[in-house]
């Protein structure tokens, strides 16, 4: 008791003559504190390794100067691409090989390390196919990858691979993951208290799970819906209506079901509490609760 | 950063390529001089140049233009040897084509 009572003496002592340290203590809160904030938009969930084809990146537009970029609607950082090396230009500080894929053409730039002795060569010559892992970046309006790794392919069957994992990225974040490994993820995600919307999206830039927090809710109830359903509800998700909803022709439009289908799914969907129809039967938005 | 495409394509894609660049994986069946008959899901005929080392049986990727006999007139020509999977290669040609926002500007 006495040791307790003179050690909380001692440290009230402390505090009482050092002021100015206690202060100093704040001013380093508020600092971490202001970095944290600034730092907080950037998202280390969006940071998954996303397939692409060159095409797509050089598609991809800022929505305004310095914006994070995004590709169906998911932020692309880091991103893994397959193309023939056309060109190679060695400079001081980077490599630049123009890497081509046969969708489009593009800059991947290969830093210097100064201090391996052998890295300022290039080791890829013209008409070697390379796979690239790297991030996108911006500069001046003119976009390019920066290289964190570069491998020559040996087996060719990789570079069709690739182009059917970029397909299968492109079409699971437009249209939803396909209904087995799909509902699975939702089955998962509900169970785990909508844990991102799925473990089973390791590569998908979480989908419609990490984007919003709603998503993992929408993905856990949507583990009952149909095909068609599971459709339907990712397109009311990814399209910008707001609260008007989308009428029954822009959805057949929108992801290629027939009317009939799209009807059947709108039916389901509002029998699941998922959507509510808006200016008439015929048009539905997403019922957000 | 260029917004041009060489589409993959397979035999039956051709015609509506002619004057344009295409890449075409298919097995080489048979090497004539400076001709070759490349099978990708139907065979076509492919008019060499000075560069190519191309094996009859191996895998191989053309990238050429297409004539108005459609015939393809080798531009850059790769070896692939004779692990490749043909049925991929042609599936990939089909699915670039079904999403061309992903692989062709038109």
């Amino acid at each position: 008791m006495t040791s307790y009572g003179g050690g909380g003496g001692y440290s009230r002592n402390n505090y009482g003559a050092q002021g100015g340290d206690d202060a100093g203590g704040f001013m380093g809160g508020s600092q971490t504190g202001s970095q944290g904030g600034g730092a907080a938009p950037k998202n280390y969930s969006d940071d998954s390794l996303r397939p692409i084809t060159l095409k797509q990146l050089v598609d991809c537009k800022e929505a305004y100067p310095g914006s994070e970029l995004k590709i169906d609607n998911a932020p692309v950082t880091q991103v893994t691409v397959v193309g023939q090396v056309r060109a190679v230009n060695p400079q001081t500080t980077n490599i630049t090989y123009k890497l081509d894929d046969g969708t489009a053409v593009m800059d991947v730039k290969k830093w210097v390390d100064a201090e391996k002795a052998d890295d300022s060569d290039p080791k890829f010559g013209p008409d070697a196919y390379v796979r690239v892992w790297g991030r996108l970046t911006s500069f001046n309006g003119k976009k390019h990858i920066g290289a964190h790794n570069i491998r020559a392919i040996e087996d060719f069957n990789e570079v069709n691979y690739h182009m059917l994992e970029a397909t299968y990225v492109h079409l699971c974040l437009l249209k939803g993951m396909p209904n087995g490994p799909g509902s699975g993820g939702g089955d998962q995600g509900g169970g785990a208290g909508g844990g991102g919307g799925g473990g089973d999206s390791m590569f998908a830039d979480g989908g419609n799970g990490s984007s919003e927090a709603a998503g993992g809710g929408h993905t856990a109830r949507l583990a009952t819906v149909s095909r068609n359903g599971r459709t339907m509800f990712n397109f009311l998700h990814n399209s910008p209506g707001g609260n008007e909803g989308l009428h029954l022709n822009l959805v057949a439009q929108g992801t290629g079901l027939s009317v009939r289908d799209v009807i059947g799914a709108a039916d389901e969907l509002l029998g699941n509490g998922l959507v509510y129809t808006t200016v008439d039967d015929e048009t539905w938005a997403i019922l957000d609760y | 950063m260029e917004a041009s495409s060489t589409a993959r394509v397979i035999c039956s894609y051709l015609d509506s390529y002619v004057g344009k660049n295409v890449i075409v994986v298919g097995k080489v069946v048979q090497i004539r001089g400076d001709e070759a008959v490349i099978d990708a899901d139907g065979n076509i005929t492919a008019h060499l140049n000075r560069g190519s080392h191309l094996a009859a049986g191996n895998g191989a990727q053309l990238i050429g233009k297409v004539n108005p006999d459609l015939s393809v007139k080798v531009l850059s020509s790769l070896d692939l040897g004779n692990n490749v999977d043909f049925s991929l290669a042609n599936l990939v040609a089909k699915v670039s084509h079904q999403n061309k926002d992903l692989f062709i500007y038109d």
